[in-house]
Parts: C-alpha cells; structure tokens; sequence
C-alpha cells in the first residue's frame, strides 16, 4: 500500500513496509556525513575512525 | 509498455525523497556537571530528507538498547530545536510510552520513525518529532506536537500512534507547559 504521492494531500506518504523493503541496502554512512555528533552514538566500526580522526585534530 | 516499465526502473533507482527534512540530534547528560543548563549538551548529528539516507543513518547509530543510560536520540523535523524554547514547540506536548526495563523500545522507536518520515499521521503537520529517553531502569518514547490544546490533532495522533506501533496500554499527553512547571508532578491532559 505505497502511496508515493497521495492525491488528496499531494503528500509523499510511505508505507511502514514499504520504507523496511531498503533497509538492508543502505550500509554507508550517508554522503556529507560529517562527524558532528558524539562519537558514542556511532556504531563501533564508525566511531573507531571517527575517534581516530578526533585525536589527530 | 515497455516505456512504462522502463520508466519504473529508472523511478526505482532514484532516491526517493521525503515530505519534511529531518534531523537526528543525541545529549547525553550523565557524567556532565550539574551546572550545564539542560539542553546546552545536545548535539546535532546528521539532517536527512531522502529514504535512502534515512536507513544509511539509522543503520549507523546505536538503537536505543544499545545506547548508555542518561542518552537521549531525537529525531525532530528540520529546523524545529527539540526544546521546549524552540517557537513551534513552545505550546505543544508529548505524548509518551514508558518501558519499564531496558532494552524494549527498539521496535517502537524504529516503528516511530517510520510513521513519521512515510507521513502516515493524518494530523501530521503538527508533529515536531520524536525522542527516546535511555535511562537505568526504563526507556521512554515520546511524540512532540506543535499545539497542546488542539484536542482533536492530539487524539487522532496518540491513536493512530498506539496503532501504527502496534502499543495495547493506555497512553498520556502531557503539555511542556505543565512539563516545566510542575516536572514529574505534571497532569495528563489526554488520554487513549
């Protein structure tokens, strides 16, 4: 029941199934992901390059 | 045809864009100085507006289960502050689902979410956004709306909320106002 654009509304409205049908292709960071964030909340792989990036700044 | 069928391939390739832009912003208080006013630790984290990037950042960061207890994660539309100050929230509330033990909100949280950027609320222009509070012994998740005191946008919203995450138990609202002034004392000022 995807509604890309809904035609009352001329929302972009998406389903919960829909939205979970890319979940296992989008992996990456995404791009202009800039490290503004507390390291903490990145998941290990990331945060280790990012705390690397920190100490050598 | 095939140009149809050609176009729907090339469709699907594209990004695919998103109503509202939305920010994923974390504090983390614990371990701070007391004398840091509340809200001056919160820091933005990355701002989204296509479904692809969603996932690229939610499959990035920790899921609630994961996160250190005093950790909040937001996830607010683009340019709202999730602060009581911020002007569009100033006159708002939340509604709130409380876990009593750590590590159950994953999936409301996730479900929460995706409510919000797939735009499945009717009333969804007075949403702010959402937050989920880690602490020792619960987990939190809340919906910020826009204005407190149009009741019928905040009935429709803590219904259709307690449906789209699947919740059975009774759920409140509580306006900032009340939040502010009387914390943990604050009334319910609706209820589904």
């Amino acid at each position: 029941d995807v509604q890309f654009e809904d035609e009352s509304t001329r929302k972009k409205k998406y389903s919960r199934d829909f939205l979970l049908t890319f979940s296992e292709q989008c992996k990456d960071l995404p791009e202009g992901f800039e490290m503004g964030a507390d390291p903490d909340i990145i998941t290990s792989v990331h945060a280790g390059m990012f705390r690397g990036d920190r100490d050598i700044l | 045809d095939s140009s149809e069928s050609k176009k729907g391939g090339l469709a699907s390739m594209l990004p695919h864009p998103l109503e509202h832009s939305w920010t994923f912003w974390y504090d983390n208080a614990s371990g701070k100085s007391k004398q840091i006013a509340w809200g001056s630790s919160i820091r933005l984290i990355h701002t989204f507006n296509t479904v692809e990037d969603f996932w690229s950042l939610y499959n990035n960061i920790h899921h609630p289960s994961k996160l250190v207890n005093g950790a909040d994660l937001y996830c607010f539309k683009h340019k709202i502050e999730p602060k009581w100050e911020d002007p569009v929230c100033a006159n708002g509330g939340k509604w709130t689902i409380t876990m009593t033990s750590r590590g159950k909100s994953d999936t409301i949280w996730l479900y929460t979410l995706l409510a919000m950027i797939g735009e499945q609320f009717d009333y969804g222009d007075e949403i702010c956004g959402a937050v989920v509070n880690v602490r020792s012994r619960q987990e939190k998740v809340s919906i910020w709306t826009k204005n407190a005191f149009n009741e019928a946008a905040q009935i429709s919203i803590g219904k259709q909320w307690k449906e789209l995450v699947d919740y059975k138990e009774q759920i409140g609202f509580i306006t900032h106002d009340d939040s502010m002034k009387l914390d943990k004392g604050a009334k319910i000022k609706y209820a589904v």
